[in-house]
C-alpha cells in the first residue's frame, strides 16, 4: 500500500512566523499534537510538536536530570512558556522526515518506528503538504 | 484541484418520521416524535460540492472554519469520504442542520437550521493566508453557501477578487446580499441560492422574464453563465451566447430528500467542465446529477451510472440568443 492510500488528507498546519500560543491553541482546537509548518507555498518546511514546546519550556538543568521531581512547582514552566508565548515556531520546529504520494507501507512504518515518530508528512513531487499518516493509520490498517 | 469554501460548516441530521403533528392539539403535553432512521453528514454547499466531486474521483481541497466536538465529526467525515480538508480551528461549536423528513411528504420537509459560531477575526485573517495558498494550485474555487455571524455580507466579494487575480474561475453559489456582491466582480459562474426569498440581487426572480433579466445583469458584470431555479424542476441558463431552460423528468411527488441537490448540480457541472465539456452541457449532466439526488434518501447521488440514467430524462431547449 502506498502513502496516498494510507494518508489523512488533513492539511491542518502552521507557518513559520505563526506565533507559539497561536500553534498552541490550533493544536488545543484541532486535538492535534503535532503540527507540520508549510511555507507560503504550502511546501513543507518542518514539524512543531507538544513535545518541543514542553521541551523548550523546562529549564536547562532538567536534561541532565531527566525528571521534575526537583521542580518545586510548574511556575518556572509557566513563565518560560508565556516568555515562549510571541516568538514564533520557526525558533522551535524541528527538521522534518517526510514521504512521498507513491513511498510503500513498508518505507513508511520503518521511519515512524525507527524515528520514533508519531506521525509523518506526505508531500507531492513539488515538497507541497498534501496530508499526514500517524501510527494509527498503519496500525489500524494492519489489523483488519 | 477544485478548491471549495465554506465558511459556516454544518452538521447535517435528517430524521425520517411516521407522522409529523405540526398541531398542538393535546397543549398540556409535551410532543415525542420517534424517528424510525436517522442519519448526520458533514454539510455545508461547499463541502457538499466537494464531497461529490471527491466521490467522482476529482480532486478537492475544503476550507473554512471548524470547531468543537461536531467540527472533529464533520472533518472526519471529509477525510473517510477523500475529501483534503484545509480548515482554520475556532473555538465553539459548529451548528447543526435539523432536516425531518415526513413519509409521503419527502417533498416538503421541515428544516431547523443553526446560525453557527462567530468567526474571530484572527481566524479571519488565518483563512484568507490560507486561501492564497491554496488559490496557487486550483483550477477552480466555489464560494458556496451562507455566511457565519462576524462575517461581513462582501466576504465572497472579496475572495472572489482574490480567485481573479490568481487566474482561477469562481463558482459562486450563495443567496442575497452575499451573492450579488461578487456577481459584480464578474466570476465564472452564478449559481444564486433562492430558496429562502425569490430575489437576486435586489430583481424579484419569480417568473421566466425575471429571471432572464436578473441573469443578463450577471452577464453584463462578466459573468460567463448564470443558472437560476425556475420553479422546483427547471432552471434557467444565460450566457454571453444565449438562453437555455431545462427541465428534470421526475415529479415532486417521487422526491425523497431536496437537501443536497442544488450542491450535487454544481458539482455535476464542475465534474463535466473539467473534462472540456461546453458550459450547457455541463448543465445537463449537473441537472441529471441534482435530479438523481432528489430520488435517492441519502444527501446526494453520488453513483455516476445512476446520474448517466438520469440524462435521459432532461430536457434541454435553446431559447433563444442573448
Amino acid at each position: 500500500m502506498k502513502a496516498r492510500d494510507l494518508m489523512r488528507r488533513d492539511l491542518t498546519s502552521v507557518e513559520p512566523d505563526t506565533l507559539v500560543h497561536e500553534a498552541v491553541y490550533i493544536m488545543e482546537q484541532s486535538g492535534l499534537s503535532t503540527l507540520p509548518v508549510v511555507d507560503e507555498e504550502g511546501k513543507l518546511v518542518g514539524i512543531i510538536t507538544e513535545h518541543d514546546l514542553i521541551q523548550a519550556a523546562l529549564p536547562e538543568y532538567f536534561e541532565m536530570l531527566h525528571s521534575v521531581t526537583f521542580l518545586p512547582n510548574l511556575n518556572q514552566i509557566q513563565k518560560r512558556l508565556k516568555e515562549m508565548a510571541f516568538k514564533p515556531v520557526s525558533e522551535y520546529m524541528k527538521e522534518v522526515f517526510s514521504v512521498h504520494l507513491d513511498d510503500e507501507d513498508l518505507h513508511i512504518a520503518d521511519l515512524l518506528i525507527r524515528k520514533r515518530l508519531k506521525q509523518i508528512p506526505v508531500v507531492d513531487g513539488e515538497g507541497h503538504l498534501v496530508g499526514v499518516i500517524r501510527r494509527i493509520d498503519i496500525l489500524s490498517r494492519l489489523i483488519r | 484541484m477544485i478548491l471549495t469554501v465554506t465558511l459556516n460548516p454544518t452538521l447535517d441530521k435528517f430524521y425520517w418520521v411516521e407522522k409529523l403533528p405540526l398541531s398542538l392539539e393535546r397543549v398540556e403535553e409535551e410532543i415525542l416524535i420517534r424517528a424510525y432512521k436517522s442519519w448526520g453528514s458533514a454539510g455545508g454547499k461547499g463541502i457538499n460540492v466537494s464531497v461529490f466531486l471527491a466521490c467522482m474521483g476529482v480532486e478537492t481541497v475544503a476550507m473554512g472554519f471548524l470547531a468543537g466536538h461536531t467540527g472533529q465529526i464533520i472533518l472526519r467525515d471529509l477525510l473517510e469520504k477523500g475529501v483534503t480538508a484545509n480548515f482554520v480551528w475556532i473555538e465553539g461549536e459548529n451548528r447543526t442542520n435539523v432536516t425531518i423528513i415526513e413519509k409521503g411528504k419527502e417533498y416538503h420537509p421541515v428544516k431547523i437550521h443553526e446560525e453557527g459560531p462567530r468567526i474571530p477575526t484572527h481566524a479571519q485573517e488565518l483563512f484568507l493566508k490560507k486561501y492564497r495558498r491554496m488559490l496557487k494550485r486550483a483550477e477552480y474555487v466555489v464560494l458556496a453557501g451562507a455566511i457565519p455571524p462576524g462575517i461581513p455580507e462582501t466576504a465572497y466579494r472579496e475572495l472572489a477578487l482574490e480567485a481573479k487575480e490568481a487566474g482561477v474561475k469562481a463558482v459562486v453559489h450563495a443567496g442575497r446580499r452575499a451573492l450579488w456582491e461578487a456577481v459584480k466582480t464578474g466570476p465564472f459562474f452564478v449559481k444564486p441560492d433562492v430558496r429562502e426569498e425569490l430575489v437576486v440581487g435586489d430583481m424579484p426572480v419569480r417568473t421566466e422574464e425575471e429571471i432572464i433579466s436578473a441573469g443578463k445583469k450577471a452577464i453584463e458584470y462578466g459573468c460567463s453563465a448564470c443558472l437560476i431555479s425556475h420553479h422546483v424542476t427547471g432552471d434557467i441558463l444565460i450566457t454571453p451566447e444565449g438562453i437555455w431552460e431545462y427541465e428534470i423528468g421526475v415529479p415532486p411527488t417521487a422526491f425523497k430528500n431536496l437537501v443536497g441537490a442544488d450542491d450535487a448540480l454544481v458539482g455535476g457541472i464542475i465534474y463535466k467542465l473539467l473534462q472540456g465539456e461546453e458550459i450547457p452541457e455541463a448543465v445537463r449532466y449537473g441537472m441529471a446529477a441534482g435530479a438523481a439526488s432528489l430520488e435517492v434518501e441519502a444527501k446526494m447521488c453520488l453513483s455516476p451510472a445512476a446520474i448517466e440514467q438520469e440524462m435521459k430524462s432532461i430536457k434541454m431547449e435553446f431559447k433563444e440568443p442573448l
